[in-house]
Parts: C-alpha cells; sequence; structure tokens
C-alpha cells in the first residue's frame, strides 16, 4: 500500500502511452528546423498550451524546466539577480529549494525575511505586509506546505504584494493539479509546479512566469524556452507532463473529494484506535489527501520500519541520517513539542488508493504502536533539538 | 530490505521489553547524536544475570538491538558483561548498516551501566 504520494507517484498509463513515440520515433532536437525537430517541437508546443489552458494563462508564459528546485532556483533567484540588490520575504517552512536558495542569496548580500507560522502551519497575511519594506523585491511563499498539507492564505497574500508592487513566486509543487488554482485572482506572478506528482514523469517541471516580470535566466546556453531557459527540451518529459496536465483537468475534481473522504477516514481510524496521537494542522483547508501525524513517545523512524515490513510506504516526519536525528523544521515551526515531532508521520493518499488500503494500515498501525510503546521508556531527554 | 533477518525479526518482536520492578542493577545510556535512549535492568543470583529486561526510545535498529542483547546478556558473569563490546551485540544481530552501529552502541552502554550498577550496590551492602 502506497501512501507516499507527495513524495512521488507513478506515471498514468494515457501518460506512458503518449510519451513512448518521443523516445524513438520522434526523436529530433526540438530546435532544428527540418522535418525531425519540426515533429518534436509540435509534441513541446502542444504541452505548453494543454498547461495554459489549464492554468488560463498564455501558454509563452510557461518555461519548462528540470524539476521543481530548479523551478524554484529559478523564480527566487531570477527575480533577485534581476535587481541586483534588496529585500526578500519568504517562509520558514518553505521548501529546501527555497530556503536555501535564500541563504545563498543573503551570502550574495540580499536580505531577506523568513516569516513565522501559527500552529496550524499557516502564514499571517499581516506580517507580509509589516515585513514589506521599500526594498523588498520579491515574496516567495508555497502554496501548500509538502509535509503538513496546509494551504496558504495565497489570495490575501497577492492582493498585498499586488497593491505594493511586489512580485510574488508559488511554490505550487504540492497543490499543483490538486486543487484549483487563479494565478489572476491569486495575484500571483510566478508559480513553480512539477510533473511527477500528479502522474508525469520525473525530471520536469515548469515555471509560470507572468509577462512582463523583469527576470535574469539562470541557465545560459542556446535561445530555448524564450531566452529564459537554455537547454534541449526534454521532449518526452514535456509531452508526459503536459498529457498528465490533461488528464488531471478531467480527473482532479472527483479526486479531491474522494481523497479528502479517504484522509478523514484514516484520521479516524488511528484516533479512535490509537491513544496519544494528534493531527498536525486544521483538518480543513488542506491538501486534500495528506495527513501528517504524530504518535507521542515513538520516533517515526520506526513506525516507518514497522509499516514498510507489512508492506506500507509511508514517510518519516523526523529523519536520522548517519546516527543524528533531527525533528522535522516545519513542525517545530509550528511549535509542535520536540517530544511529539520525532513522531511525525505523513500519509499521502493518491489516485490508487482504496478505502480497504486505509482500512489496512489502520489495522496495521495500531498493534505497531503499542509495541513500540511497551518498549519504550515513555519519557525520554530531549537531547537534541 | 536493508536489515537482516534477525534485526527484523527482533523488532517485530521485542523479547524482554518493559519495566522490571525491584532489579538488581539498571543502567541506560544515551546517543547523542540522535537522541536514541536505551535502559536495561538486571536481575542477579550468584554473580550471573538470570533475567534482562529494557526499555528503548529509537529507530528500528536500536529496538532489536536492545531486544537481542537482553537474551545475550542472560546466564553471564555480571563482571564480564560491565566491558561487554558494542560488536558483540551486533554480532548478535548478524551485522546492522554503517549508518545504523550507533544502535549497538547504546545498547552495549546500557548494559555496562547496568552491570556497573549491579556491582556498585553489592559493594556498597558488603
Amino acid at each position: 500500500v502506497y501512501l507516499d504520494h507527495n513524495a512521488s507517484t507513478p506515471v498514468h498509463p494515457e501518460v506512458l502511452a503518449e510519451m513512448l513515440p518521443y523516445f524513438s520515433e520522434v526523436f529530433g532536437n526540438p530546435s532544428s528546423v527540418h522535418g525531425f525537430g519540426r515533429a518534436a517541437r509540435e509534441g513541446v508546443d502542444v504541452a505548453r498550451e494543454r498547461i495554459g489552458r489549464f492554468l488560463s494563462v498564455r501558454p509563452d508564459e510557461i518555461v519548462f524546466t528540470s524539476g521543481g528546485t530548479e523551478s524554484d532556483n529559478f523564480a527566487v533567484k531570477g527575480l533577485a539577480l534581476a535587481r541586483g540588490r534588496g529585500h526578500l520575504i519568504t517562509s520558514r517552512i518553505e521548501h529546501h529549494a527555497v530556503l536555501r536558495t535564500c541563504e545563498a542569496l543573503e551570502g550574495q548580500g540580499f536580505e531577506v525575511t523568513y516569516l513565522p507560522v501559527d500552529d496550524q502551519g499557516r502564514l499571517d497575511p499581516d506580517d507580509v505586509k509589516r515585513a514589506i519594506r521599500p526594498d523588498t523585491i520579491a515574496i516567495s511563499v508555497m502554496h501548500a506546505n509538502s509535509e503538513v498539507g496546509t494551504i496558504q492564505p495565497i489570495a490575501e497574500i497577492g492582493a498585498i504584494a499586488r497593491e505594493r508592487g511586489v512580485p510574488l513566486h508559488i511554490d505550487a509543487v504540492q497543490t499543483f493539479g490538486k486543487i484549483s488554482i487563479d494565478v489572476d485572482a491569486m495575484g500571483v506572478g510566478l508559480m513553480s509546479f512539477s510533473g511527477h506528482k500528479i502522474y508525469g514523469p520525473k525530471g520536469v517541471a515548469a515555471l509560470y512566469i507572468r509577462r512582463g516580470t523583469k527576470m535574469l535566466a539562470i541557465q545560459h546556453g542556446g535561445e530555448h524556452e524564450r531566452r529564459r531557459r537554455a537547454g534541449t527540451e526534454n521532449t518526452a518529459g514535456i509531452v508526459g507532463f503536459g498529457k498528465a496536465v490533461e488528464v488531471r483537468a478531467r480527473e482532479m475534481a472527483d479526486e479531491a473529494a474522494r481523497l479528502s473522504a479517504l484522509r478523514d477516514r484514516l484520521w479516524e481510524g488511528i484516533r479512535t484506535r490509537v491513544p496519544d496521537c494528534r493531527l498536525n494542522g486544521e483538518l480543513a483547508n488542506r491538501l486534500p489527501g495528506t495527513a501528517n501525524i504524530v504518535f507521542r513517545h515513538v520516533e517515526s523512524e520506526s513506525i516507518v520500519l514497522g509499516l514498510d515490513l507489512k508492506g506500507i510506504a509511508v514517510s518519516a516526519g523526523s529523519a536520522c541520517t548517519a546516527g543524528n536525528v533531527e525533528p522535522s523544521y516545519v513542525l517545530v515551526a509550528m511549535g509542535v513539542p520536540v517530544e511529539w515531532a520525532m513522531g511525525a508521520v505523513r500519509f499521502s493518499l493518491g489516485r490508487a488508493t482504496t478505502a480497504e488500503d486505509v482500512d489496512y494500515v489502520v489495522d496495521a498501525i495500531e498493534p505497531i504502536v503499542r509495541k513500540l510503546r511497551d518498549a519504550s521508556p515513555g519519557q525520554r531527554a530531549v537531547a537534541s533539538a | 530490505v536493508r536489515y537482516s533477518a534477525v534485526v527484523v525479526d527482533h523488532f517485530l518482536n521485542p523479547r524482554n521489553a518493559g519495566l522490571m520492578r525491584d532489579p538488581d542493577g539498571v543502567g541506560e545510556d544515551e546517543y547523542e547524536g540522535c537522541g536514541d535512549l536505551a535502559r536495561f535492568y538486571v536481575r542477579v543470583r550468584d554473580g550471573r544475570v538470570v533475567e534482562a529486561r529494557f526499555q528503548t526510545y529509537g529507530c528500528g535498529p536500536t529496538i532489536a538491538a536492545a531486544s537481542a542483547a537482553s537474551e545475550l546478556v542472560a546466564g553471564r558473569d555480571v563482571e564480564d558483561l560491565v566491558n561487554l563490546k558494542a560488536e558483540e551485540v551486533e554480532r548478535a544481530l548478524d551485522g546492522l548498516p554503517d549508518d545504523r552501529k550507533h544502535a549497538a552502541d547504546v545498547v552495549a552502554g546500557a548494559v555496562r551501566a547496568a552491570a556497573l550498577d549491579h556491582l556498585r550496590r553489592r559493594d556498597t551492602d558488603v
């Protein structure tokens, strides 16, 4: 049972079928003028149009990249470097692709404000308003957090950004194709989104850049993507991405309702069977398929291992790498006590998830947590936090 | 799986987990790096461990290591256990991945601490 869809998803069969010819017959370089090149260009153009239609934006506002991380780097560095100096605003719970990019920019003389979130993981738009300075050049906020699933009040932040004339970038990698996005209504200037979170292939993503936004390219070379991103297009990947978006346009609304119900069934099941657990973030206003649950007095990695041995794939909220464990910085920013945060497990559901899967997980997790607690000293001193 | 069958078995069915009332020795060790904690209790008759119990907080291998060690020490001379090496615990588990060696370290440390605690109590009683 795979409940780690926020990490990655399988390629949809219709997507795979559409991609396959682009590995063999339609192999040309989209920049070539001959027939082979034109055929490949046609595939890239169709994908761009599909995505443009889905988002109700102009196709030429879409720039294809190699992944969400590149899109985030491109957006934040592209905005900053085009202005040369100044102040950026972001939050403490961003993906590392944004956080570390901001840190790198600090090393180059830019100033960055990292805004806090409340106990539900939500930014306060008033904090954004207060943080804006005359030299603020960009705001970058994620649409929904990948670990907890909390959806940010982007429209309110976007209205502030628009009023103050500051470009707003959102990292929509976890929301694109899962909930509806209206970049105009939300005041979004740039948006990162990725293929492999929505049943498309890995290695392809995009950045929406509103027309007229002052940007610098990060990757230099040929004239690709209207000189915004050099490099031969990942034709098969882009074609697959476009098809994945077309499938999402068809399935998104029904699946969101179905996954929300399954997610609530999962939380209800766990809550009634396992004592001393809690859900991080409010149940409303979150990604349809995401539940982040903490189990007190047990370590998430041992729960993940226990579930893995039952054939269940979930993700640990804290990671022990080479003997060094840290609770999730997102949960810490939300004020979750460390003794709880260490036992965080993320369940992320997807199109293959059934009610039977959910019930199987609920049945499996109760004895795993009970046994771990039986063996646990109950309280533990927190050495590192 | 990245863990041996022995690790998986001890993790799924930990032996001797839980508190011991009125132990003859108790000790714990904590791994600073990740905060894994192991606590060992021993009951001793005629200088030998007749029963060991443990409580751990940590990743799967730490729980497995504690369970394996609780069997490993049964019948052993407490004076020997003061020198119990992590390698011996690891051997009992049929090996650990490099990034999980600390599981054996923290468990061996807790066993040594429990053995020392017993010797200290014994010497104080005399």
